[in-house]
C-alpha cells in the first residue's frame, strides 16, 4: 500500500498550503503590543521565516524542528501547521504527521487537502474508520484544483468502501475513476475484492489469494471497457480454476445473464450452493425470473433476499417490484418506499414507485417522486 | 473506530448540572461557551471554555465539556489533560474516567486507559448508552490485546446484540476468538481476512437471534483456508459448543491439537467434555497434561483441581486449586472449587474464607455484566458534579 501511496500522492504534497498566513498577522497585531511580546514576534518572525527558507531549500529535519520551535510560540499558524504536516508526512512519519494535521483542521475545517492528508495518514496509521470519514469529507469540500491529491482520496475512499463492505459504492467509485482517466492497473486488485466482496485492502491480500482476485479484477474490468471476449475467457477460466470460491459464480453469472440467460441462471444457482447467504445472486435471479414473468420463483427468491438482510434496499426493491407483477400492488409500495427510505438517492426506487403511486391513484405522491427523479438526474444530484 | 459510535451527539443533548459562576465576566464566558457548544460552533465552544477555566480553574463543568469537544475533535492528549483537571475536583468524576480511558487508548498509553476503564465499570458503567457502547468496546479491544479474550468477546457479544452487522466489531471479535493479543490497528496485514471471517463467525453466533447456519459458513471458509493455521479450529469447537454440536466440537478441538499439540485452550475443553461425560481418566490425563505445558497458566491448575475433587482426591484437588488461586487470585470460580475441597477435607474455618472471597470476587467480577443490567444510573451525558 506504501507504494500505492506514494504513486498516487506524486508531488501534491509539494503545495503550497490551503489557507493564507492569517495566523502569522494576526499573531503580530495582537502581540506587537509590548516589549516583551514584540521580542516574541520577533523570534517568531525569525523561526517561520527560517523554517520556510529550510524547506524550500530541502533541509526537510531543519526545517521539521523550526516550524515545530515556531508553532510552539503561535500554535495557531496555519502555513505552518501545513508545512510541517507535509514534511511529517514525506518522511512518513506518519502519527506524528496526523497529530499536527488534526490541530490543522481544527483551525480550519472547511478546506478539503487539510482532511484528505489526514485521511492518508490515518490510513497509514490503520485508523481506517476515521480514514474514511475524513476523505470522504475532504471530497465533499473538494480539492481546489489539485487533480494528483484528489486522485489520491478517490482511490482511498474506494479501497476503504471495500473494507467496510459497501461494495457497490465502492466499484461506483472505482468505475468512475477509470471513466475520468485513471489507469486501470492500478485498480485491477481493488475492483477484484469488491467484485468478490472481499473486505480486504490490496495490502492485506493473502498470497494464496491474489490469483482469484486479480482474475476478477481483470474480467470485471475487461467487461467495463466492453472488452467481453476477454471477459468472458477470464471469468470462464475463473470459474475453472477456483469452482468453489464465494462470488466467481456471481461475477459469470451476472456477466452471462445478459448474453445466455440460461448459462446465467446455472452460475448464480451454483453460486448459491457455495455461497447459501449470498443476496446479489438471489436478487440477480429474482431479476431475470421477472423478466421471463416466472413471478413464483422470483418471489421467493426475493423474499428470502429481504430476510437475509433486512436492511437491504436493493432486496427491498426486488420484493417489492415482485410485488406489484403479480398484482399486489399494496404490498408492493410498502417494500419500495422501505427501499426508499434505506436508499433514497436509488433512481430505479423512485421510478417504481412512480409508477405504483400513479397505479393506485395517489397523484401527489406520484408527483412528488417525480419531483424527487428530477433533482437526482439533475448534475451533481445523486446517484 | 470513532465513525462507529456516534457518541459525542449525545453529549449535546443533556442538561449539564453547571455550578453557578458569581463573576460577571466569567458568567458572559460560560454562557458564550455553552451557546457556542449547543449551536455547534466548537472551535469558539473550545475558546471560551479554555478562557472560562482559565479564569475559574474551579469550574468543573468548563473543564468537562472543554475535554469533551476536543475528544470531538481528535485532540486526545489536550482533552486528556482537560478531563484530569476535571477528575481532580469534581464531586463525582466517574464518566471522566471512560472518556480519560478513551483518550489514553488513542495516545497508546494502553496500561492507564486499561486502569481507567475498569475503575469507571467499579463505578456502575455512568454515562450515555453510546459513551457505554464506545468504552466497552475500546476496553474489549485492550482486554484482547492483553490476552483476556473471553473477558474481551463477554463485552464484544453484548455490544454485538445491539450493534448487528458492524465491520469493526467482527474484527474486534475475530482477533478475540483466534486468540491474537493484537488491536485492529496493528496485526499482521496477511492474517485479515482469516480474522474477517472468524470475526463473521463469532458475531453472527453472538447475535440475539443465534444465526447459526450463517456463523457455520464462516466456519466453513475459514477452516477451508486457513485451517492449519492455530486456533483455528479451537474456535470451530468453541462455537459448536455454542451450538450444543458436541461431537463437532470434540471433533474441532481434536483437530487443534493435531495442529497445535501444546494448546492448551483446546486441551482444556476437551477435559471439561470428558468431565460432563464422566471420563474421568481421561479429563485427568488432558488435565495434568495441560499443567505441564503451561504450569502457570491457571485455567490448567483449575481444571486439574476439578477433576481430583471428581475423583474425590480432595488433597491432592486443594493443592492444585490453591496454584490456581495464586495464579489468578481474582478469579471467583477457583475460590468456590477450593472451598468445596476444603469442606471435604474438614477444613471448615478455610471453606468458609473462600466462600466469602467467592461471594466478594463474584461481585466483583460482574463489573464485566453487561452495563443496562449493572446499573440503575441515569443516562444523562452532562458533566457530572
Amino acid at each position: 500500500m506504501r507504494i500505492a501511496t506514494v504513486a498516487l500522492l506524486g508531488v501534491s504534497l509539494a503545495v503550497p498550503p490551503p489557507q493564507d498566513t492569517s495566523g502569522q498577522r494576526a499573531f503580530g497585531a495582537v502581540q506587537g503590543k509590548t516589549g516583551a511580546a514584540s521580542t516574541a514576534a520577533s523570534r517568531f518572525e525569525q523561526l517561520s521565516q527560517a523554517a520556510n527558507l529550510a524547506r524550500t531549500q530541502d533541509r526537510d529535519e531543519d526545517a521539521i524542528q523550526l516550524y515545530r520551535q515556531a508553532l510552539d510560540l503561535q500554535p495557531g499558524w496555519k502555513e505552518g501547521l501545513w508545512y510541517l504536516s507535509t514534511l511529517l508526512y514525506e518522511k512518513e512519519h506518519y502519527a506524528d504527521a496526523r497529530d499536527v494535521l488534526r490541530r490543522f483542521v481544527a483551525h480550519d475545517s472547511d478546506k478539503g487537502p487539510g482532511w484528505a492528508l489526514l485521511g492518508l495518514s490515518e490510513f497509514q496509521t490503520r485508523e481506517y474508520s476515521r480514514a474514511l470519514d475524513h476523505l470522504r469529507r475532504a471530497m465533499a469540500l473538494g480539492m481546489g484544483g489539485r487533480k494528483d491529491m484528489a486522485q489520491s482520496v478517490f482511490y482511498f475512499v474506494a479501497v476503504l468502501l471495500t473494507r467496510f463492505e459497501q461494495y457497490s459504492d465502492s466499484m461506483s467509485m472505482m468505475l468512475a475513476m477509470i471513466k475520468s482517466g485513471q489507469q486501470p492497473d492500478l485498480l485491477v486488485e481493488p475492483v477484484g475484492l469488491a467484485a468478490l466482496r472481499m473486505p480486504l485492502l490490496p495490502a492485506e491480500i493473502p498470497p494464496d489469494r491474489r490469483d482469484t482476485i486479480r482474475m476478477a479484477g481483470q474480467g470485471a474490468l475487461a467487461l467495463e471497457a466492453e472488452h467481453r471476449d476477454e471477459a468472458e475467457k477470464i471469468f470462464s477460466n475463473m470459474v475453472a480454476a477456483y469452482p468453489n470460491e464465494p462470488g466467481v459464480h456471481f461475477l459469470y453469472g451476472a456477466f452471462l445473464l445478459d448474453l445466455r440467460p440460461d448459462d446465467g441462471i446455472r452460475e448464480m444457482k451454483r453460486e448459491l450452493e457455495v455461497s447459501p447467504f449470498q443476496v446479489p445472486a438471489r436478487l440477480r435471479l429474482a431479476e431475470e425470473y421477472l423478466k421471463e414473468e416466472k413471478f413464483d420463483e422470483a418471489l421467493s427468491l426475493a423474499q428470502q433476499a429481504v430476510k437475509l438482510e433486512l436492511k437491504d434496499a436493493p432486496a427491498h426493491m426486488m420484493l417489492g417490484e415482485v410485488l406489484i407483477a403479480k398484482g399486489d400492488l399494496a404490498g408492493g409500495i410498502q417494500e419500495l418506499e422501505t427501499a426508499e427510505k434505506e436508499a433514497p438517492q436509488t433512481v430505479r426506487t423512485r421510478w417504481d414507485l412512480l409508477r405504483a403511486y400513479t397505479t393506485a391513484g395517489r397523484k401527489d405522491d406520484a408527483q412528488r417522486e417525480k419531483e424527487e427523479i428530477e433533482k437526482l438526474n439533475a448534475p451533481g444530484g445523486g446517484q | 473506530m470513532f465513525v462507529l459510535f456516534p457518541f459525542l451527539a449525545l453529549l449535546f443533548t443533556a442538561d449539564p448540572a453547571l455550578p453557578r459562576k458569581p463573576q460577571k465576566s466569567f458568567e458572559n464566558i460560560g454562557t458564550q461557551a455553552d451557546t457556542a457548544r449547543t449551536s455547534d460552533h466548537l472551535d469558539d465552544a473550545i475558546t471560551l471554555y479554555s478562557e472560562g477555566v482559565r479564569l475559574r480553574p474551579s469550574w468543573s463543568a468548563g473543564w468537562w465539556w472543554l475535554g469533551s469537544l476536543l475528544y470531538e475533535q481528535d485532540r486526545f492528549s489536550e482533552s486528556q489533560a482537560a478531563l484530569q483537571h476535571f477528575v481532580a475536583i469534581a464531586r463525582d468524576p466517574a464518566p471522566a474516567y471512560a472518556f480519560l480511558g478513551l483518550c489514553e487508548y488513542e495516545m497508546q498509553d494502553y496500561d492507564q486507559a486499561q486502569h481507567h476503564f475498569q475503575l469507571w465499570a467499579r463505578k456502575g458503567w455512568p454515562g450515555t448508552a453510546d459513551l457505554i457502547d464506545v468504552a466497552a468496546f475500546h476496553w474489549a479491544l485492550l482486554l484482547t490485546r492483553k490476552g483476556r479474550f473471553l473477558e474481551a468477546l463477554f463485552l464484544l457479544a453484548t455490544e454485538a446484540g445491539k450493534l448487528h452487522n458492524s465491520p469493526a466489531l467482527a474484527e474486534a471479535m475475530g482477533l478475540a476468538s483466534l486468540r491474537m493479543a493484537n488491536l485492529p490497528e496493528d496485526y499482521p496485514p496477511e492474517r485479515r481476512e482469516m480474522v474477517w471471517l472468524a470475526g463473521e463467525a463469532a458475531l453472527n453466533a453472538s447475535l440475539p437471534s443465534k444465526e447459526f447456519d450463517r456463523a457455520d459458513d464462516y466456519l466453513r471458509r475459514l477452516t477451508l483456508h486457513y485451517g492449519q493455521k492455530p486456533n483455528v479450529h479451537y474456535f470451530r469447537g468453541t462455537i459448536f459448543t455454542f451450538e450444543r454440536k458436541n461431537e463437532e466440537a470434540k471433533a474441532e478441538f481434536q483437530a487443534e491439537l493435531q495442529i497445535s499439540p501444546g494448546n492448551v485452550p483446546a486441551l482444556l475443553e476437551l477435559a471439561r467434555m470428558d468431565m460432563d461425560s464422566n471420563e474421568l481418566s481421561e479429563a485427568a490425563s488432558l488435565a495434568k497434561r495441560a499443567t505441564e505445558i503451561a504450569p502457570n497458566d491457571a485455567d490448567a491448575h483449575h481444571m486439574m483441581g476439578r477433576v481430583l475433587l471428581a475423583t474425590d482426591q480432595f488433597q491432592e484437588s486443594a493443592r492444585e486449586l490453591e496454584i490456581a488461586e495464586q495464579l489468578a487470585p481474582d478469579s471467583a470460580t477457583i475460590r468456590s472449587h477450593l472451598a468445596l475441597a476444603y469442606r471435604r477435607l474438614g477444613r471448615t474455618e478455610e471453606a468458609k474464607r473462600e466462600t466469602a472471597a467467592f461471594l466478594s470476587l463474584k461481585e466483583k467480577e460482574e463489573v464485566m455484566a453487561p452495563p443496562q443490567e449493572k446499573t440503575a444510573v441515569p443516562k444523562q451525558a452532562g458533566p457530572p458534579k
